[in-house]
């Protein structure tokens, strides 16, 4: 019997195993879309608001009811669409601070400060607060992982340039990509966004990154703060790339530019054909590092009024509760684990010949 | 006519001098092979040849066309680019250590070259590649990747990949010596064959059989100058110079 315990714990633990992945990858893909096809039924039978109330105990409505008159608002369910389990949390500040009194659980409301519910009650509540406050599913996590693969894709292509003329023996190219790369990895990147979100704004006249969208859209200000954001992540996160790229490609060996020289190949040939395609292979690994890093520095938009995980993690600890940072991490371990499986998927793509 | 023609040619690695004054004339059709002890300036001529490495003074002809000329580390007369790019193609180059193409298949390295510098469609690229990979006896090869083949392999591979840009005249940087003593002997083959359908060679070697063999003049340089140049026979069983005698006692 405890062994038996013992094997299911090991396996829960090696799935997370990110090396074994490679073998098990068929079975978590086949497990991760049944979650979410009987999630999907679930969410598809969630109870109303009205339900929900109605299935409530007398004792809990008249609580409710008391604590609605006590806090002068009124009280707010919202859905949690994360769990296959309907949730519902109250709002009864109105603002922005969430009771946890009340769990609605399985088309009906129970306390939540008695018991397994405190505890578990919170802990989903956190999560699903963490996940979008019901701004919209998975906000902070689309928000971050958005972010990062424009801004490093981006960033990528940038840096490639940027190497390739750091290496130039021309001073009138290597000059200005030094002076680039040495700026932006010289400087705070919360300073860039600074600069990119405010400054830029300040010189143009008359130019917003709002008044890039629609006046009538209510998301306006946000997706202009999101463009601000990912330009500035595409500078910086280039400067960085950019000294991977190089490091790359001044691995490979001489003989190589000799061999396509001798051919007859141009320059550009040679780096297109030759010298890029094999330092593309080198460069995953450390690109990866930068796309874990960059995932985690994400958390800087806060600076410019946008929520990531951290951010939202962290606004809801003030209000009391640490336990808020233990899902935080698990998102974020799901995300860096499912990226660097990509990226490992990548590099055996990259390394056929060798 | 000859296909290269050097005069004075010298070449300095900062206070180094390489190459001092090396007059040579390769006519159409000759085998030269090039020996001497290491340090010589063999390779770095060979290297100055195709362009690799620039010269510091000299004249260099490519079938009696003026191609470089410069005096001290000054261009005084080139041929035009374009002109230039078609004279540097004439000339195929092995290198020591094969320098393939390691992302490419062996048949993509046969092809890339004439594919994206002369502008040539797979469908011509094809037929010819094959050819040259069944010549070379490695036609079973082609889909391989070339860190699957052997040292020797490799090297006829990189013969295949010189020839299929059609050139006049093949440089052979010691093409044998970064290999297994076993495997020697298959390039050799190849580049005998070479050498018997007539194709102009001048090689860097250290394959006293295969130069005494296979070669119409066997160059001897040591200290950036040509010591002797003359017929094999002549250099391996009657040197005149005295570097030369030296040479050949510590090898043989």
């Amino acid at each position: 019997m405890k062994s038996k315990a013992l094997k299911i714990l090991k396996s829960i633990v090696s799935a997370f195993d990110v090396r074994r992945w490679e073998k098990k990858s068929k079975i978590i893909a086949v497990t991760l879309i049944a979650l979410f096809a009987v999630a999907t039924v679930f969410a598809a039978i969630k109870p109303s608001e009205q339900e929900l109330m109605d299935k409530a105990s007398p004792q809990i409505r008249q609580e409710l009811i008391k604590d609605e008159t006590r806090s002068r608002r009124h009280v707010v369910i919202t859905y949690n669409d994360l769990y296959f389990i309907n949730y519902a949390s109250f709002t009864t500040s109105g603002v922005n601070s969430i009771s946890e009194k009340y769990v609605g659980f399985a088309g009906g409301v129970y306390h939540a400060d008695e018991g397994a519910w405190n505890i578990t009650g919170q802990f989903i509540n956190y999560t699903y607060r963490m996940l979008g406050c019901g701004q919209s599913m998975l906000y902070g996590a689309k928000l971050t992982i958005v972010l990062t693969t424009i801004s490093i894709g981006l960033g990528l292509i940038l840096s490639i340039l940027l190497a390739l003329g750091k290496i130039s023996k021309n001073p009138l190219i290597s000059l200005p990509c030094r002076a680039y790369i040495f700026f932006f990895r010289g400087t705070p990147l919360m300073i860039q966004i600074f600069c990119i979100y405010l400054a830029i704004p300040g010189i143009f006249e008359g130019f917003s990154w709002r008044s890039l969208f629609d006046s009538d859209d209510p998301e306006g200000v946000f997706k202009g703060a999101f463009v601000a954001a990912i330009i500035a992540f595409t500078l910086n996160s280039a400067a960085y790339c950019a000294e991977i790229v190089r490091a790359a490609v001044q691995s490979i060996d001489k003989g190589q530019y000799e061999a396509a020289k001798a051919l007859g190949m141009t320059y550009g040939q040679t780096m297109r054909k030759i010298i890029i395609p094999q330092s593309a292979r080198r460069m995953i690994p450390p690109v990866c590092n930068e796309f874990v890093m960059v995932l985690k520095d994400a958390s800087l938009v806060f600076v410019i009024g946008l929520m990531d995980i951290t951010t939202i993690s962290k606004t809801i600890s003030a209000s009391g509760s640490y336990l808020v940072f233990i899902p935080a991490m698990v998102i974020y371990l799901i995300i860096t684990a499912f990226f660097t499986y990509i990226f490992g998927k990548i590099e055996k793509k990259f390394s056929v010949y060798e | 006519m000859s296909m290269i023609r050097t005069e004075h040619v010298s070449k300095k690695f900062g206070h180094l001098e390489v190459l001092k004054d090396i007059n040579l004339t390769v006519e159409n059709g000759e085998v030269i092979c090039i020996i001497g002890p290491s340090g010589a300036g063999k390779s770095t001529f060979l290297r100055s040849l195709n362009q690799l490495e620039t010269i510091t003074g000299g004249q260099i002809f490519i079938e009696d066309e003026l191609f470089l000329h410069r005096e001290h580390d000054k261009t005084v007369h080139s041929v035009d680019k374009a002109r230039q790019k078609q004279l540097l193609l004439e000339m195929g180059m092995v290198f020591q250590h094969f320098n393939l193409f390691p992302h490419k298949t062996v048949m993509e390295n046969l092809m890339l070259a004439p594919m994206t510098v002369k502008g040539m469609s797979k469908d011509e690229v094809e037929p010819l590649a094959a050819k040259l990979l069944s010549d070379v006896g490695l036609s079973d090869k082609a889909d391989q990747y070339p860190s699957k083949l052997s040292g020797g392999q490799k090297q006829r591979v990189a013969i295949a990949r010189a020839l299929a840009m059609q050139p006049k005249i093949m440089l052979f940087d010691e093409p044998t010596s970064a290999l297994d003593p076993e495997l020697v002997g298959e390039v050799l083959n190849v580049m005998r064959r070479l050498a018997e359908e007539g194709m102009t060679m001048l090689c860097v070697t250290h394959e006293m059989g295969f130069a005494r063999e296979v070669a119409d003049r066997v160059v001897f340089m040591a200290d950036g100058i040509i010591m002797e140049d003359s017929s094999p026979e002549e250099i391996f069983n009657n040197p005149q110079n005295a570097r030369t005698k030296q040479f050949l006692q510590s090898i043989l």
